[in-house]
């Protein structure tokens, strides 16, 4: 029998794989479609790390996401000649800065203080990119045209379609991988420890704040990240990418997925996108049935998606499921 | 006379309430030193502050020569102290296991690595199971801390507190609704896995007391009464006015 660890590395190489024909099968609106929603499947996933990993309600993921998706309009816009690969690194380092910067303020608060106030800085952020109209264009937003990417030895074009969905499934697909891989790093697993018994963790030896604060960047350069790729995959940005609303786009796609899982986000950013293309195609009133759906979600399935997986999953093999994501223990070889 | 640890004059109050009034206590390296009193006579409290959970409203805390009155407690635990809790504080929704090895892995500087994972960790892992396997929960490693009865909980505070290997020990009543006979089997355990290490224990079974402790202090309302060797405590007057005679 192949080890569980070794499972899932087969799984991920098979999603690759899949991921891989994906510009062989379907047609180009679904490739955009994919595209879409392989980047907010890392948005969805940063966002758990905060929200099911270390238990920390933000309101405020949207303006890390938007900072990473101006940041890569701008510089491209202002710097002639930026290359696509350090359009996407001046993106994660400002999103880097501004998460180390405003966490410092904001893990000073706990809970529902915690929760308002990332409220406020986005909405901070928000007035800053209606306002600020010479560099974020305001309500016009900014149009880019996607650089080509260069890799040393050869220049891939990058206007079409394919060529970026390749780049997006590459970068941002091993973004996600890294993230699984993070649950179980030392750094991951302090993270859940500190969210089951953060009393505790201090009294080992664990400096908690500073875990969070590292956490909170970490997240906010992964959000970051999946703005920048945003921005290059729409080609525009404007401020909606950093406002109030497209935090509860993360947040419904989380809840939809289910908290507790790593990859009920990611199942959740894929719905999603899915039923907001599908609903916006037949009534411009999609907003309030996504609503609705997210209330029924709510009160009948509060675990989501993965919880429903779960169940059926475990009437096979007989587990139970927590609701929370649990320290994964692969016995150590 | 250089002691291990020297607290020096601690006061405490609550918003008004003054729940420690001075407390001079010295404890020598190896020392195993018994705290008793009357419940409400700031036990826990002087363990809080040692440990760090709180700060002391004023007086200082020497550990090693070095002034920890301000030092926040994880560094302290760093330093080499660490502490249980009365009411069982472990990671409820994880396994023994697990819970072990987060004291384990920090000693080992392990805590906040984006690229390393602990169960690559062999000697990590090793350690855990060396202490699971000395308070006795080597067959319920892998079980969740819920399946666990209430011995095996109070077996897995004291292997957590053991867990980054300290050299002062403070077990807050580890025996605390114990039966007579569980009591008995945990403390033979305590006295084995703290040997040759510097112990501060809170106990109210006075059997307990005078079988573990070469040092005994009474905590009575806020101050320490009087600190001796148990022989002496035994039949200072003061001692049973205050505590002992209430029995």
């Amino acid at each position: 029998m192949i080890s569980q660890k070794k499972a899932s590395y087969l799984v991920i190489a098979a999603l690759f794989a899949l991921g891989a024909l994906m510009p062989f099968v379907v047609r180009k609106y679904h490739l955009n479609m994919l595209t879409e929603i392989i980047v907010f499947a890392l948005y969805a996933v940063s966002y758990n790390l905060l929200l099911g990993y270390a238990g920390l309600l933000s309101f405020g993921h949207a303006m890390f996401f938007g900072m990473g998706a101006f940041t890569v309009a701008v510089s491209l816009i202002h710097i002639p000649g930026l290359s696509l690969w350090n359009a996407v690194l001046l993106a994660i380092a400002t999103t880097t800065a501004v998460g180390f910067i405003t966490g410092g303020f904001l893990l000073r608060h706990k809970g529902a203080y915690f929760a308002l106030l990332t409220l406020a800085f986005n909405s901070l952020f928000y007035a800053v990119a209606t306002k600020w109209h010479r560099i974020t264009g305001g309500d016009d937003g900014l149009s880019i045209t996607r650089p080509d990417l260069h890799l040393g030895f050869t220049t891939v074009k990058m206007a079409g379609l394919a060529n970026f969905y390749y780049l997006t499934l590459g970068v941002i697909g091993a973004a996600i991988v890294f993230c699984w891989y993070f649950t179980k790093t030392a750094m991951g697993q302090t993270v859940l420890l500190m969210r089951e018994n953060e009393e505790r963790m201090k009294f080992l030896g664990y400096n908690t704040n500073i875990s969070r604060l590292i956490l909170f960047t970490f997240t906010g350069a992964l959000a970051g990240l999946a703005g920048a790729f945003y921005t290059l995959h729409f080609q525009f940005v404007s401020q909606s990418a950093i406002s109030v609303d497209m935090t509860t786009t993360v947040l419904l796609m989380t809840f939809v997925g289910g908290t507790g899982t790593f990859w009920g986000p990611i199942l959740g950013a894929f719905v999603y996108i899915i039923v907001q293309n599908y609903l916006s195609d037949i009534t411009d009133r999609w907003p309030l049935f996504m609503g609705l759906i997210f209330v029924m979600m709510v009160l009948l399935i509060p675990g989501g998606l993965s919880q429903i997986i779960q169940t059926i999953r475990g009437r096979f093999s007989g587990k139970r499921d927590t609701g929370k994501p649990v320290a994964a223990e692969e016995s150590p070889t | 006379m250089s002691d291990y640890l020297q607290i020096q004059n601690i006061h405490k109050d609550f918003s008004g309430l003054k729940v420690l009034t001075g407390i001079d206590v010295a404890v020598r390296e190896k020392q195993r030193h018994a705290v008793i009193g009357p419940n409400g006579a700031g036990k826990t409290t002087l363990f809080n502050i040692i440990s760090g959970r709180f700060k002391a409203s004023s007086g200082a805390i020497l550990f090693k020569g070095q002034d920890i009155s301000n030092t926040p407690a994880h560094a302290r635990n760093r330093h080499g102290l660490s502490r249980s809790f009365q009411i069982t504080n472990v990671f409820q929704e994880l396994t023994v296991f697990e819970n072990i090895r987060s004291g384990v892995r920090s000693r080992s500087g392990l805590r906040y690595n984006f690229l390393r994972k602990p169960d690559n960790h062999r000697q990590i892992n090793d350690r855990t199971e060396a202490i699971a396997a000395e308070v006795g929960l080597q067959a319920v490693m892998h079980m969740p801390v819920s399946a666990l009865s209430y011995g095996q909980q109070r077996a897995l505070e004291i292997a957590i507190t053991l867990s980054t290997e300290p050299e002062l020990i403070l077990l807050d009543e580890p025996t605390a609704g114990m039966t007579r006979e569980e009591t008995g089997r945990a403390i033979r355990m305590i006295d084995r896995v703290t040997a040759g290490r510097t112990l501060i224990i809170i106990e109210h079974d006075m059997e307990v007391v005078f079988s573990l402790a070469d040092t005994i202090s009474v905590l009575h309302y806020g101050k320490i009464l009087v600190s001796d060797i148990p022989e002496r405590i035994r039949t200072d007057q003061r001692v049973k006015d205050a505590y002992l005679g209430e029995e």
